[in-house]
């Protein structure tokens, strides 16, 4: 008798549980799933690379499309990219000083991927590209990418300073007093941390809080975190090209 | 946290589905479940004896031992059925981003970079060199006016010296022919003077005569007896 009231109690639950589970299963947000695939004896985010090649064709081909024939009175496209251009060479510029010639290339790459990266994870649908395991979004969402991008800087301002300085670069960490040595070789390991994990979360956070969003409310409230999102999203490409510049205007800069 | 929720909640489902009698059920890899409830049901039935009332308390109690041990069973099946969520997850992804965006700023540099700022910068050229050279040319225009104005001047003056001279030239010509009419003229007057005085010679001559024929002619008609 008490068995079977327990029994039927556990019933009780167990059809719950069928529910919520079938609910869960409708609204289910996956953080963390990768597709992977297999190259040597190595993993790789699959989704990353699929994306981050989408990324790159978007880049070059309106690179080419828009590059083929200059007019001195230019036409939208040219416009659009001279302007582009002329505004990565007032950022290096601004953060380097004269000799920025040599490295609008890397800055302007660098503003050129992240900004295409996180708006293309914003607003194309990716979501129609079904893959067996994990999602298509941007590739900035990986902390591969955003450690890849910040260790990149990493040695770009290292090698600006090494090749403009030689060895009395490694001057700097006891300027302006000795005593300041472990900040100054801290600062070599949190300027690429703090870069890669500014982009990572920043990315990621509105990623999730759109599919929450979306799976609760599909209809109107996500709209202005959408639009939240691709704005900080365009900041945060500004914020990491400028500071990658900043870092490699400080490594070659002269004395104070 | 949800996963290992649901998983839990999934190895609660199964366990409670091979509730008596429990068939060894294939379909499952984990066989301590299958085991889950003939251990507790006698648990609970020892429970049930014990306590001749069955409280609604009780059986939530009964319900959350449950819960609790099959939660503490689970871990080892949610390895097995659940992926663990992985968000540091540090692979091969991270060289070969590296090497993809290197790629990609040397092509960007090619097609996009090098070639729009060149042009840019010839066109800031060339615009520069047009506004200076516009400037320059207003200068030389000045100059030319200059010129201009210094040969106007000097044709003027020559023009004028050429008049002066024109008009002295002329001028002594004019008096040249007036010095000759004058002679001319002079001349005549003089004839006519001479012939005027030579007729009035005569005329006074004649008249001479005719005064004294007209003087004797008064004295014979004044004198007729004499």
């Amino acid at each position: 008798m008490e068995s079977l009231t327990i029994l039927d109690n556990m019933n009780v639950l167990l059809c719950s549980i069928n529910t919520l589970k079938r609910l869960y299963d409708i609204s289910a947000v996956e953080v963390g799933q990768h597709f992977y695939w297999q190259i040597g004896g190595f993993l790789v985010h699959a989704q990353v690379l699929i994306t981050s090649w989408v990324v790159i064709a978007i880049l070059l081909v309106s690179a080419i499309l828009v590059i083929r024939n200059l007019q001195t009175i230019p036409t939208f496209g040219q416009n659009l990219f001279e302007y582009v251009l002329e505004f990565i060479r007032d950022v290096s510029k601004t953060q380097i000083g004269e000799e920025y010639g040599p490295w609008v290339p890397f800055i302007g790459t660098l503003f050129l991927f992240i900004f295409v990266s996180n708006w293309s994870g914003a607003l194309l649908p990716w979501k129609i590209i079904q893959l067996p395991h994990g999602e298509l979004a941007a590739p900035t969402n990986d902390i591969n990418t955003t450690v890849a991008l910040a260790l990149l800087t990493s040695v770009a301002y290292f090698y600006a300073g090494l090749s403009k300085k030689g060895l009395a670069y490694f001057s700097k960490y006891i300027q302006p007093t000795p005593i300041l040595l472990p900040i100054n070789i801290l600062e070599d390991f949190t300027k690429p941390l703090s870069l890669s994990f500014r982009l990572f979360g920043n990315i990621l956070a509105d990623e999730l809080v759109v599919v929450v969003l979306v799976s609760l409310v599909p209809l109107v409230v996500p709209i202005p975190v959408m639009f939240l999102g691709l704005f900080t999203s365009g900041i945060q490409a500004l914020i990491f090209a400028t500071l990658a510049a900043a870092y490699i205007g400080e490594s070659i800069e002269g004395h104070h | 946290m949800a996963n290992m929720i649901m998983a839990s909640s999934r190895t609660l489902i199964r366990a409670s589905t091979v509730s008596p009698p429990p068939p060894p059920s294939q379909k499952l890899p984990i066989l301590n479940h299958i085991t889950l409830p003939r251990l507790q049901l006698p648990l609970l039935n020892n429970l049930s004896l014990q306590i001749p009332i069955p409280h609604p308390n009780q059986t939530l109690k009964s319900l959350s031992v449950l819960a609790a041990t099959s939660l503490a069973l689970a871990p080892p099946s949610l390895a097995v059925e659940i992926e663990k969520a992985a968000l540091f997850d540090f692979n091969l992804t991270l060289p070969i981003i590296m090497v993809e965006f290197l790629l990609l700023m040397v092509a960007l540099d090619k097609v996009y970079f090098s070639p729009l700022g060149k042009f840019m910068d010839e066109r800031d050229a060339a615009i520069r060199e047009k506004l200076s050279s516009v400037k320059d040319t207003s200068s030389e225009v000045k100059q030319l006016e200059e010129q201009a104005v210094a040969v106007m001047k000097a044709a003027r003056a020559e023009i004028s010296a050429a008049l002066n001279q024109m008009k002295k030239e002329t001028q002594a010509e004019v008096e040249e022919k007036i010095a000759e009419g004058r002679k001319k003229v002079e001349a005549e007057l003089q004839e006519a003077l001479a012939s005027l005085e030579k007729q009035k010679e005569e005329t006074i001559k004649s008249l001479d005569s005719q005064i004294t024929a007209l003087s004797q002619e008064i004295v014979k008609k004044v004198l007729p007896t004499v």
